[in-house]
C-alpha cells in the first residue's frame, strides 16, 4: 500500500509502537518477590528508603509470578528449590525476563565446591536469564545498575534516545 | 512438591502450601497448613530449600577457608556468626586476640546486633500490612552498614575477624560515626515507640498472639528473645561470657506472657542495652595492635570442642571435632533458629491464619540458618 | 538444679567409669558421657528432671561406626553436658522424641544426613535434603572429605 505525503499529522507507525510498549515496560518493571538467600536483604535495601528502586518505576513487588514481570533470582538455589523455580517462570506471563543477582545464581558462587551436592550452580541451568548481576551480595547500586541494563535491553539500548527518536522522525517528515 | 499424601479433606478442610515462595516467609520457607475454614488445624513446616552443604564444605575446607560461609549463614547476624567462629578456633589453637581488637569485635557485632534487630522490626511490621516502618527502620539500619561497610569492605556478609584478631583496624571517622550513630538511634527511639508500640492495631495483633511460654520453649530448646520473652533470663553473653562481654554492663530485657508483643518488647529494649555496650566498649578502647601472629594454616589440637555465642536470633554454638590437621573433621553448627521455628508445630494449631503470619514473623528466623 | 545432680543421676544409668570432667575453659563443655544405645532415654528423662534442655543432637562419621552426640544445657549455671554414643553401620537409636520435642527435628536432621534410624519416631522422614534422595551427604564415603580416621584416632589424644 503507497503511503500518500500528506500534510505534516499523526501517522502509525508500528515499529514506533513496540518501541514505546518497550519503554513502557521498561520503566514499570514489577518484580516478583523472590528472595532465596543473602541477596534478598540487599534487594530488599535497594527498594528500602536510601536507594529506591520506585524511582525506577521497579518498586511494585509483586508476591504472585501471575502478576509479575521480571523474576529476580536473588540467592542461591538448591536443587530442593530448583522445580519451584522452574514453576514460577512458567507461571509468569510474557513478556517476562530474569535477572540473576548474585554469584550464587549466577554460578553458583561459594557453594560450588568439589563434591558438592545440595545446589544448582547457576540460574540459567533453570530458567533464561536476560542480566547477570555479579557480587556476593552485590551492592544496591550493582542491582540498580542490573535494573537499567535490563531496561536497555528491553528497549533496544534505546531507553533514553526513543523519545529524541521520535521527535527526529516526526521533524523528518515535515 | 508433596511430602506425603494427606488424608482426604473433609467438607471444611484444605491444605494450603505458605511458601516456599512468599512474602513472609523470610527466606524459603515452606509450611504446609491444614486449613478449616481460617483456622490452622495442623502446620508442617518444611525446610531444606536451602540447603547448602556448609557442613559438608567444612570437612573439605581448611579453617581459614570457611571464614566466608560463616556469615552466609545467618547473613543479619554475620558478624555474629564469623565473631563466633573465629574465636571458636582461637580457643582450640590456643591464639590470644589482642584486647584491642577484642573490643573491635565486641563494637562490630553489637552494631551488627541492632541492625538485625533493625531489619526484623521493618520486616515484621511489614508482614503485619504497616510498611512505613520499614523504610525507617532501612534508614537508620543504613548508617550501621556505612560504619562497618567502611571497616570490613561488606554491607551484609561480613569477613572481618582473623585468626588472631581482626583484618584492619579502625580509625577516628569510624569512632565518631559510631558515637553520632548511637546518639542519633537513641532520638528515634520516641519515633518507633509512638508508631510501633503505642499503635493501637499492633497491640490488638501482638498481644495474647503465639504465646511460647517457660515450659513449653525450654522443650523445644529455644533461647534468645524468644526464652527471654517468655520471662526466662538466659543469654550467653552473661552465662558464658566470651571475647570482653564480662566487662561491660548490660540488662537482659525479659518479658511476662512470651506473647508476641513481648518478644517485640524484648528486642526493642535490647538494642538500648546493645547501645550502652558499644558505648562502654569505645570508652574503653585500648590501643595497640590488631592482630597477633597466626600460623598461615591453623591446626588446633585434636579433640572436640564447642563454643556459644549470643546471635540475634539466640545461642549460636559450633561444635568442632578436630584431627589435629588443618580441616575440620566435623562442624556442626547449633544454630538458635531451629529450636525456634520447631515451636510452630504446637503453638499454631487452633489460630487464624492472619496469626500465623504475625507468629511467624515474631519468632524471627532466618532460615538459611536452619538449613545451613 | 545443676549438673551435680545430673552427674548423680546419670551415674546410676551408666556405668560410672563413662562419666568423665571436662575442662569447661578448654573444650566448652563440663561433663562427658558415653553412653549404650538403650541408656539414651533414661539419660534425656534424668537431664529433663534436672531443668536442662536440648542444645542439639547430632553425629560424626568414623570408620569403626558413627558416634552420635547429645549435648544438653541448662539456663541457671555453666552444666553443658555431652553424651556420646558409639554406634556400629546400620546400627538404630531409641528416639527421645518423647522426652524432649526438640529432639524430633534434631533425629530427622540426623537421619537425613547420616542415615542412623531413630525407633519409635513419630514422623521419621528426611528433614534437609529433597524427600526422594538416596544418599546421606555427611557421611565420609560420600563426596570429597580432607580424613577418615577411627573414633580412637581423636577422643584417645585429647586432653580430658
Amino acid at each position: 500500500m503507497a503511503v500518500e505525503k500528506i500534510a505534516p499529522g499523526p501517522r502509525v507507525h508500528l515499529a514506533v509502537l513496540d518501541e514505546v510498549l518497550n519503554l513502557c515496560r521498561a520503566n514499570s518493571l514489577w518484580p516478583m518477590t523472590f528472595g532465596l538467600a543473602c541477596c534478598a536483604i540487599e534487594m530488599m535495601a535497594t527498594g528500602a528508603s536510601r536507594f529506591d528502586l520506585d524511582r525506577f518505576g521497579a518498586a511494585v513487588f509483586r508476591p504472585s509470578p501471575r502478576q509479575s514481570d521480571l523474576m529476580i533470582v536473588a540467592g542461591t538455589i538448591s536443587k530442593k528449590m530448583a522445580p519451584t523455580i522452574v514453576t514460577l517462570w512458567e507461571q509468569m506471563p510474557a513478556p517476562k525476563w530474569c535477572m540473576a543477582m548474585g554469584n550464587c545464581a549466577i554460578s553458583g558462587g561459594p557453594f560450588e565446591f568439589e563434591g558438592q551436592y545440595a545446589i544448582v550452580p547457576g540460574a540459567d541451568l533453570l530458567v533464561p536469564v536476560d542480566v547477570y548481576v555479579p557480587g556476593c551480595p552485590p551492592r544496591p547500586e550493582a542491582l540498580i545498575q542490573g535494573f537499567l541494563s535490563l531496561e536497555d535491553k528491553i528497549t533496544k539500548g534505546e531507553r533514553r534516545n526513543v523519545i529524541r527518536r521520535f521527535k527526529k522522525s516526526a521533524g523528518k517528515n515535515r | 512438591m508433596m511430602t506425603r499424601t494427606p488424608e482426604p479433606a473433609t467438607e471444611h478442610t484444605f491444605y494450603l502450601n505458605l511458601g516456599p515462595q512468599h512474602p513472609s516467609t523470610h527466606g524459603v520457607l515452606r509450611l504446609f497448613v491444614k486449613l478449616d475454614g481460617e483456622y490452622v488445624m495442623e502446620v508442617d513446616p518444611i525446610i531444606g530449600y536451602g540447603h547448602r552443604g556448609h557442613e559438608k564444605m567444612a570437612e573439605s575446607h581448611f579453617y581459614e577457608q570457611f571464614l566466608p560461609n560463616t556469615p552466609r549463614m545467618d547473613y543479619l547476624s554475620g558478624m555474629l556468626f564469623n565473631h563466633a567462629y573465629v574465636a571458636a578456633v582461637e580457643k582450640m589453637a590456643g591464639i590470644k586476640a589482642p584486647p584491642r581488637a577484642e573490643y573491635i569485635r565486641v563494637i562490630c557485632a553489637e552494631l551488627n546486633r541492632v541492625a538485625s534487630h533493625l531489619m526484623w522490626l521493618g520486616a515484621y511490621l511489614m508482614d503485619l500490612g504497616g510498611v512505613t516502618p520499614f523504610f525507617y527502620a532501612f534508614d537508620d539500619r543504613e548508617n550501621i552498614l556505612d560504619i562497618l561497610d567502611r571497616v570490613s569492605g561488606s554491607r551484609l556478609t561480613y569477613n572481618y575477624c582473623r585468626f588472631g584478631g581482626v583484618a584492619r583496624d579502625i580509625d577516628d571517622i569510624f569512632i565518631e560515626a559510631t558515637r553520632d550513630f548511637v546518639k542519633r538511634l537513641r532520638g528515634r527511639w520516641k519515633d518507633y515507640n509512638n508508631l510501633v508500640t503505642k499503635n493501637v492495631i499492633f497491640i490488638h495483633r501482638t498481644r495474647d498472639v503465639g504465646v511460647i511460654d517457660k515450659d513449653l520453649a525450654l522443650r523445644f530448646g529455644c533461647t534468645g528473645p524468644v526464652l527471654r520473652g517468655a520471662g526466662v533470663p538466659y543469654d550467653v553473653r552473661k552465662a558464658e561470657p566470651y571475647s570482653v562481654y564480662g566487662e561491660m554492663d548490660f540488662d537482659i530485657p525479659t518479658g511476662d506472657n512470651g506473647d508476641a508483643f513481648d518478644r517485640y518488647m524484648v528486642r526493642l529494649l535490647e538494642m538500648e542495652q546493645s547501645l550502652r555496650i558499644i558505648e562502654q566498649a569505645l570508652d574503653r578502647l585500648p590501643d595497640g595492635p590488631v592482630t597477633t601472629p597466626t600460623p598461615r594454616k591453623v591446626r588446633p589440637p585434636k579433640g572436640d570442642y564447642y563454643f556459644a555465642a549470643e546471635t540475634a536470633r539466640g545461642a549460636l554454638g559450633y561444635y568442632i571435632v578436630s584431627d589435629g590437621s588443618e580441616c575440620p573433621y566435623r562442624l556442626k553448627v547449633r544454630v538458635p533458629s531451629y529450636g525456634n521455628l520447631q515451636t510452630l508445630t504446637e503453638i499454631l494449631p487452633g489460630t487464624l491464619v492472619a496469626d500465623t503470619i504475625c507468629i511467624l514473623g515474631s519468632i524471627d528466623i532466618v532460615v538459611p540458618e536452619i538449613d545451613r | 538444679m545443676s549438673s551435680e545432680d545430673l552427674k548423680r543421676a546419670l551415674e546410676k544409668i551408666v556405668e560410672p567409669s563413662s562419666v568423665h570432667a571436662r575442662d569447661y575453659e578448654r573444650n566448652g563443655c563440663l561433663l562427658e558421657i558415653g553412653a549404650e544405645p538403650g541408656q539414651l532415654p533414661a539419660i534425656a528423662r534424668a537431664a529433663r528432671d534436672a531443668g536442662f534442655f536440648l542444645e542439639f543432637i547430632t553425629a560424626v562419621d568414623f570408620a569403626d561406626g558413627p558416634v552420635a552426640v547429645y549435648q544438653f544445657n541448662e539456663c541457671e549455671t555453666i552444666s553443658r553436658t555431652q553424651v556420646k554414643v558409639q554406634l556400629a553401620r546400620e546400627e538404630s537409636l531409641p528416639s527421645i522424641g518423647s522426652v524432649y520435642d526438640a529432639a524430633l527435628w534434631y533425629e530427622r536432621e540426623v537421619f537425613d544426613l547420616f542415615g542412623i534410624r531413630f525407633d519409635n519416631h513419630p514422623d521419621l522422614r528426611r528433614l534437609l535434603l529433597p524427600e526422594d534422595a538416596d544418599f546421606h551427604p555427611l557421611l565420609k564415603e560420600y563426596g570429597k572429605v580432607h580424613a577418615f580416621r577411627s573414633a580412637r584416632d581423636i577422643y584417645d589424644d585429647q586432653d580430658a
